[in-house]
């Protein structure tokens, strides 16, 4: 899996290009509009008309079956699918605070910035802790030591690996467990201070204690952050996020309150799902 | 239409077991309240005494439901209508355990009362009893049934087995003071009826445990609602 920051668009690539800058968001927002989105790959069309309004500073769940299109439309939201050959939005768009993100000559990079991403399996670099939280900033051109080093702090308080690790920020990323190191993830997305954080199973591959720790870490950040997490764990989902999507088949099929979605869904298919009567 | 089955089997089978074992209670409630009034009404000692006896399984019973519930929560963590299934089932057993400990206490009180020459006032309890019992037998057909309308219906029909009660409670008083040479009995009449009151109320409640697991609604309370 390659990380927002590896994307091949540079930005030195971009700036050649001249691309629109996105704008910024004003103080206390960061919401996301799926607005009638058709997604294909190649002829086959993944995702149908799919509205739903992702509100900022809260965490949205995306809950459904394996090949539900769930993490296709989390990928949509910083473009992560423009890196798959075929992969297109056939109709509908996605605006972030008022603004098209599939608009011509939007700052690609720039929008990936605003919208980091976690991964299902952690992936931090061949580097030292240090180097893996301050490679954002680096990349977009920041040098100067001491903002480097406040940023890389604040960013692993931030994602609560500061005390774990503040003693040895020059060892080995790799030399992490699993769960520190999808926190040093975390805290890596942290650094480029986005708007929006999107959680693609971030703790499918950590034990209790570790999944306990992050599940804690996304309560925390919905405060400044707004976040979009797909989950095959209902049970997370339950306690993680005020906002429930299900997805079957590229529909969505139901969004609400996730206390709504787990004690009283509107549809029967949510029913059936949720309670283990799928299929 | 029927309801798919779970992916699991074990919790299908679990929560039929909780179920049943609520089922299983209510038929014990049931007879041990049938056996207790017929003790009052008959002055069947007999029946008393098996009434209070009966009253030991349905404890077991409710400890039974109570062990089944936490373990399906613990094993299965369920959501949505299965969890509210879990949650009403236990609230059921609890309302039934005390029902049948009203059972009790009108077994003891009859056995008190067929010490004493018979009082024509025991009268006074049968329509209160055909009351109650239509309340919980239409309470747990709701709840076998997800018939949310019966069990809303059920709601309402306490205030008339209020009525009943302090109508009952004014008329034996009025004898107390007439024949006082009886007050015992009067007395003991006026805690029977208390008990059936009390038996209506948990009708009640399982009433809207029941509208609750069909419904998802809680209809607890409402009247305190409205007035606030």
């Amino acid at each position: 899996m390659v990380s927002l920051l590896e994307m091949p668009e540079t930005a030195s690539q971009l700036t050649m290009n001249e691309p629109a800058p996105v704008p910024s968001a004003p103080a206390n927002r960061a919401s996301i509009e799926i607005d009638n989105l058709d997604f294909a790959y190649g002829n086959h069309e993944v995702l149908h008309k799919i509205n739903l309004a992702i509100p900022p500073r809260a965490v949205t769940a995306f809950i459904g079956p394996s090949g539900c299109g769930k993490t296709t439309l989390l990928r949509c939201l910083n473009r992560m699918n423009d890196l798959i050959d075929g992969a297109r939005i056939t109709s509908g768009a996605i605006r972030i605070d008022g603004v098209d993100i599939n608009e011509p000559g939007l700052d690609v990079v720039d929008l990936r910035r605003r919208v980091g991403m976690v991964f299902q399996k952690s992936n931090p670099f061949p580097k030292s802790i240090y180097d893996n939280v301050a490679y954002g900033l680096r990349i977009a051109g920041v040098t100067k030591r001491t903002l480097i080093d406040e940023a890389v702090e604040k960013s692993l308080r931030s994602a609560a690996l500061w005390d774990e690790v503040k003693d040895r920020l020059h060892v080995s990323g790799y030399g992490l467990s699993g769960g520190q190191q999808q926190r040093l993830c975390i805290a890596r997305a942290l650094a480029v201070e986005p708007e929006i954080v999107l959680m693609d199973e971030p703790c499918s591959a950590l034990d209790p204690i570790a999944t306990a720790k992050v599940e804690e870490l996304i309560r925390q950040l919905k405060q400044q952050y707004t976040i979009v997490i797909v989950t095959h764990n209902m049970q997370q989902a339950g306690r993680c996020s005020d906002r429930t999507a299900f997805f079957y088949l590229g529909n969505l099929i139901e969004v609400d309150d996730t206390v709504k979605i787990f004690s009283n869904p509107a549809q029967r298919q949510t029913e059936e799902y949720i309670t283990g009567r799928f299929g | 239409m029927t309801e798919p089955r779970h992916i699991l089997a074990t919790f299908d089978e679990a929560l039929t077991s909780l179920r049943n074992n609520v089922l299983m209670m209510s038929s014990l409630t049931e007879r041990s309240l049938d056996r207790a009034i017929c003790g009052l009404l008959q002055r069947d000692d007999e029946a008393c005494a098996i009434a209070i006896a009966d009253d030991e399984e349905i404890d077991q019973l409710e400890k039974q439901v109570d062990h089944d519930g936490i373990d399906l929560l613990l094993r299965f963590q369920p959501v949505a209508s299965d969890l509210r299934r879990v949650v009403s089932a236990m609230k059921l057993s609890s309302n039934l355990e005390r029902m049948a400990d009203q059972a009790t206490n009108i077994a003891r009180r009859a056995r008190k009362l067929n010490q004493h020459p018979p009082l024509p006032e025991a009268d006074l309890i049968r329509p209160m009893y055909l009351h109650a019992m239509s309340m919980f037998k239409d309470a747990i057909d709701a709840y076998v049934r997800s018939d949310v309308a019966q069990a809303r219906s059920v709601v309402p029909r306490d205030e008339g087995l209020d009525d009943m009660n302090r109508m009952a409670g004014r008329r034996l008083t009025e004898r107390m003071a007439e024949d006082p040479a009886q007050l015992r009995g009067y007395l003991n009449l006026i805690f029977v009826s208390r008990c059936l009151e009390r038996v209506g109320d948990h009708a009640t409640n399982m009433a809207e445990d029941a509208v609750y697991a069909v419904a998802a609604e809680d209809i607890r309370h409402q009247h305190f609602a409205a007035a606030s």
